[in-house]
């Protein structure tokens, strides 16, 4: 065979025909560089050592090049030679971000043009999101090192390239490796009541009146975030800013709303003067932030039931020894919420993220006035999710996690303890890769699950040291300023394609026997490792995780390696979004008890709708998720967007009712945050038109079951 | 006899109750412009007691209403079974969907919550648009029969 006939694969995959002069030039240029001339004699000894053959691929004709010029002893060449290849290998790498560069600018929206960690959050792709995106892969690396460099510290070199090696094959995904940061956290703001920023390397006082606590809470906000890849929830935020109000008109300020308190010539009522407070601190917060890649911050808030407050709350003092007042709050909760929910038809405002918090006793809500008030909200059009325990143990700390309370007691130095929660990192399995390899190796799941779930935990501690590490050095005060406490955070233990790992084994994905026992058995061997790991200092949690792009990827890479894979999107429920056979009953019954039991980090549901409820039918479906014991839900019903008028309606419309154009958009979730559709990134544009929105009619096509 | 061919439950087609509405097939109405034309054909299987006893079973905690989706082939058996409804699941509101414009003298109106009636005009659209021919009543326990229609039409938000 003649040399030209010889195919070689290129860097890019591509074959192509061989060329030995491009090997001689290149041996040429090494001579030069070292200062020396190749004869065409020196040539030939030094090819002679290479040994071409069909499809092989150019780094490994360059090792054999390097061998060869060892092997003839031009020791400075070979030198020369190495240099010359890793200058290639840095311009390439370049040439890769370039090209990135382009593809992004080229994208359609952000989330489709990031390459790492694509989310929808971001509205508008310019310099400052692109310039977000470029070192995310360079984290990806330092985070990777930093973990396994302590992992081979902790467990050895063994264990940890058995972690890069399953993670490298997508048996499990580490969320969030694009930041530094720990994930995220619900915070008490008593350390910024006593102290002000100071203490977490800001310079601003403790608040003092309404005007600086409003003034001072987005800007504490903005510098918690800056220190968290994830949410940020506030649960006290009403109840603090119900404080000042009370501070400044009295307590009971409520009763009194339509004076007019404000002495300028606008003359507003004191309803005014609160709603004006509730503008300026959601539209900051809802500001593109710098420091965050240009997305908005992340910002939870909670509102309780009279119950949920009384155990959360009922011991708190304020600094100057005074209590929370329920009557004052709970107008200012309903306030709050009429406001958010009127605004939303002017604004796409996508936080704060709100959960109710009902407390649930014998299969119902047990406060029936925050019961009633939740279902007139819902059947208002406005979009939170309901958070519903028998027991006011665990709170949801952001639009998808549960945590439950450490210690609901009260400190002078730290305010309320049940507050102070979240996920340091998040770690997850992806179930359906896991159990299709076992099988394939005719291994019991189970067995080799165990092997995945133990390493995982072990992984986890490792990042836990990693995290006590930086705190040593200093780099994380809002865990030495109390914001956060290190022993009440969770380690998560992600799940995702646990439904496609179900069908895969033939197990049908409704309310059944044999789906409960394996979503019991899985997640049970899941806890079970949570509770041996777990100590004084360390909390492990399991999440079904919301899969904003890990979903896609699974199931891309799952394809991509010849396992079964059904849909492009994984999903994040217990059952499947595409499935209009399962009413909006059975979707409650499969968020329950049964199924969720071990899922003690939670799992929100997200409840598709056509259209919306009215009050006494979103009442009835409160006490059907109590009586299924369904902890955390939400309903989602498209928004539509005019693109022409920009007129924003709560109900699902195919034309705009003030310009009646056809150009529409929608608002609906991902995940936890209300966006347009049409940011979200393709994949999961995708998955959002394949949602099984329910009809709310009688449906055509499901045949009745067994 | 009537014969069923599937369920769901329901929001829009009885106002403020979560219903199981259950779809009867082999309708006589033959209404132009049906939206399930294939309840026209004599498909599905029997409604006895006892079918519609296990599916009302799988959600009687959950549903304030059970709804029968036609039927007019032989509404004295759906009487019948608004009856035995009534005299198991005392707390569950009992609706029929007929495509009649009177209500059958067979139809005792106390067996029941709400009763619909009136055929499909396609001219004149559903119960939610302005035009409809078709009418919801809600039942009183005196018998009345009180027209509430008027929900159907869409509010804004």
């Amino acid at each position: 065979m003649s040399s030209s006939e010889i195919q070689i694969i290129k860097r890019n995959g591509k074959a192509e025909h061989f060329s030995i002069e491009k090997i001689k030039n290149a041996i040429r240029k090494a001579f030069l560089a070292a200062g020396s001339f190749a004869t065409d004699e020196e040539l030939t000894s030094i090819l002679g050592r290479v040994h071409i053959s069909s499809y092989m691929n150019v780094e490994e004709i360059q090792n054999q090049v390097e061998v060869a010029l060892m092997a003839e002893k031009y020791y400075s060449v070979a030198k020369r030679y190495m240099l010359y290849r890793q200058q290639h290998s840095e311009d390439r790498d370049e040439l890769d971000k370039l090209s990135f560069l382009i593809d992004y600018c080229n994208a359609e929206n952000p989330a489709t043009g990031s390459k790492f960690d694509a989310n929808a959050n971001v509205e508008q792709k310019n310099i400052a999101t692109l310039i977000g995106e470029l070192p995310k892969k360079n984290f990806i690396r330092l985070n990777r090192r930093l973990l396994t460099d302590r992992l081979k510290e902790m467990y050895g070199k063994e264990f940890s390239d058995k972690y890069l090696d399953l993670l490298n094959h997508h048996f499990i995904y580490k969320n969030d490796e694009t930041s530094l940061a720990n994930y995220c956290a619900s915070i008490t703001m008593y350390p910024w009541l006593l102290n002000g920023t100071s203490s977490i390397g800001g310079n601003s006082k403790a608040p003092t009146n309404l005007k600086s606590f409003c003034g001072g809470f987005v800007n504490m906000v903005f510098m918690v975030s800056s220190m968290l890849s994830g949410a940020c929830a506030t649960p006290e935020f009403l109840m603090y800013m119900n404080y000042f109000i009370g501070l400044e008109f009295g307590k009971d300020y409520y009763l009194k709303v339509d004076d007019v308190v404000d002495l300028s010539i606008r003359k507003r009522t004191l309803d005014k003067v609160i709603c004006d407070y509730f503008e300026q601190i959601v539209y900051s917060i809802n500001q593109p932030t710098g420091a965050r890649n240009f997305q908005a911050v992340f910002w939870n808030i909670a509102y309780y039931d009279k119950f949920y407050f009384e155990s959360l709350f009922g011991e708190f003092r304020f600094p100057d020894g005074s209590q929370p007042d329920w009557n004052s709050l709970s107008w200012l909760q309903k306030r709050f919420m009429k406001w958010f929910n009127k605004e939303r038809t002017k604004t796409v405002l996508t936080f704060p993220v709100e959960t109710m918090a009902l407390l649930s006793e014998n299969g119902d809500v047990k406060d029936k006035e925050y019961g009633d008030f939740t279902a007139e909200m819902y059947a208002e059009g406005h979009s939170f999710f309901t958070y519903m325990s028998d027991n006011a143990d665990s709170l949801s700390s952001c639009c998808r996690l549960r945590n439950e309370i450490q210690d609901n007691g009260f400190s002078y130095t730290l305010g309320a303890g049940g507050v102070s929660t979240g996920s340091k990192s998040v770690l997850t399995i992806n179930l359906n890769r896991c159990i299709q390899f076992a099988n394939k190796r005719g291994m019991h799941y189970l067995t080799f699950l165990e092997e995945v779930v133990d390493l995982v935990h072990k992984v986890q501690l490792g990042y836990n040291e990693n995290l006590k590490m930086l705190q040593e050095k200093g780099m994380l005060p809002l865990f030495d300023a109390g914001y956060i406490n290190l022993n009440r955070q969770y380690m998560t233990i992600g799940v995702n394609g646990l439904v496609e790992a179900a069908e895969f084994l033939g197990i049908k994905i409704n309310d059944n026997p044999k789906y409960a026992a394996f979503v019991q058995e899985v997640l049970g061997l899941i806890e079970t490792y949570n509770k041996k790991y777990r100590d004084k200092n360390i909390l492990f949690n399991c999440e079904m995780i919301p899969a904003e792009n890990v979903g896609v990827k699974h199931a891309k890479w799952d394809r991509e390696d010849g396992y079964i894979v059904t849909r492009d999107c994984y999903n994040s429920y217990f059952y499947a979004v595409e499935d209009n056979c399962l009413n909006i009953l059975d979707k409650i019954r499969m968020h329950g008890e049964k199924y969720i039991k071990h899922l003690t980090g939670g799992s929100a549901l997200h409840l598709n709708l056509e259209e919306h409820l009215n009050q006494p039918q979103y009442r009835q479906i409160l006490k059907v998720a109590a009586k299924e014991g369904c902890n955390y839900f939400t309903f989602n019903i498209p928004n539509t967007i005019c693109n022409e008028c920009g007129h924003i309606d709560k109900r699902h419309l195919k034309e705009c009712p003030n310009c009646h154009s056809k150009n529409v958009d929608y608002l609906t979730r991902i995940i936890g945050y209300m966006k347009r559709i049409s940011n979200f990134s393709a994949a999961r544009q995708n998955e959002a038109a394949q949602r099984y929105y329910e009809n709310a009619t009688v449906k055509e096509d499901c045949l009745k079951e067994d | 006899m009537l014969k069923y061919t599937d369920y769901s439950i329901v929001f829009s087609e009885i106002p403020d109750e979560v219903t199981l509405a259950i779809n009867l097939s082999n309708c006589p109405n033959k209404c132009k412009g049906c939206h399930s034309p294939w309840l026209m054909d004599d498909i599905g299987e029997e409604l006895t007691n006892s079918a519609l006893s296990n599916l009302i079973q799988k959600y009687e905690d959950e549903i304030t209403c059970i709804c029968f989706m036609g039927g007019d082939i032989d509404p004295k058996r759906v009487n019948e079974l608004a009856q035995y409804i009534h005299d198991d699941w005392n707390q569950i509101n009992v609706g029929w969907y007929s495509g009649k414009s009177e209500n059958p003298d067979c139809i005792s109106v106390k067996n029941f919550q709400y009763i619909k009636l009136g055929g499909y005009k396609e001219h004149l659209g559903g119960l939610n648009s302005p035009q409809t021919n078709q009418r919801l009543y809600k039942c009183l326990p005196n018998g009345e029969k009180v027209d509430i229609t008027f929900k159907f039409q869409k509010k804004q938000l």
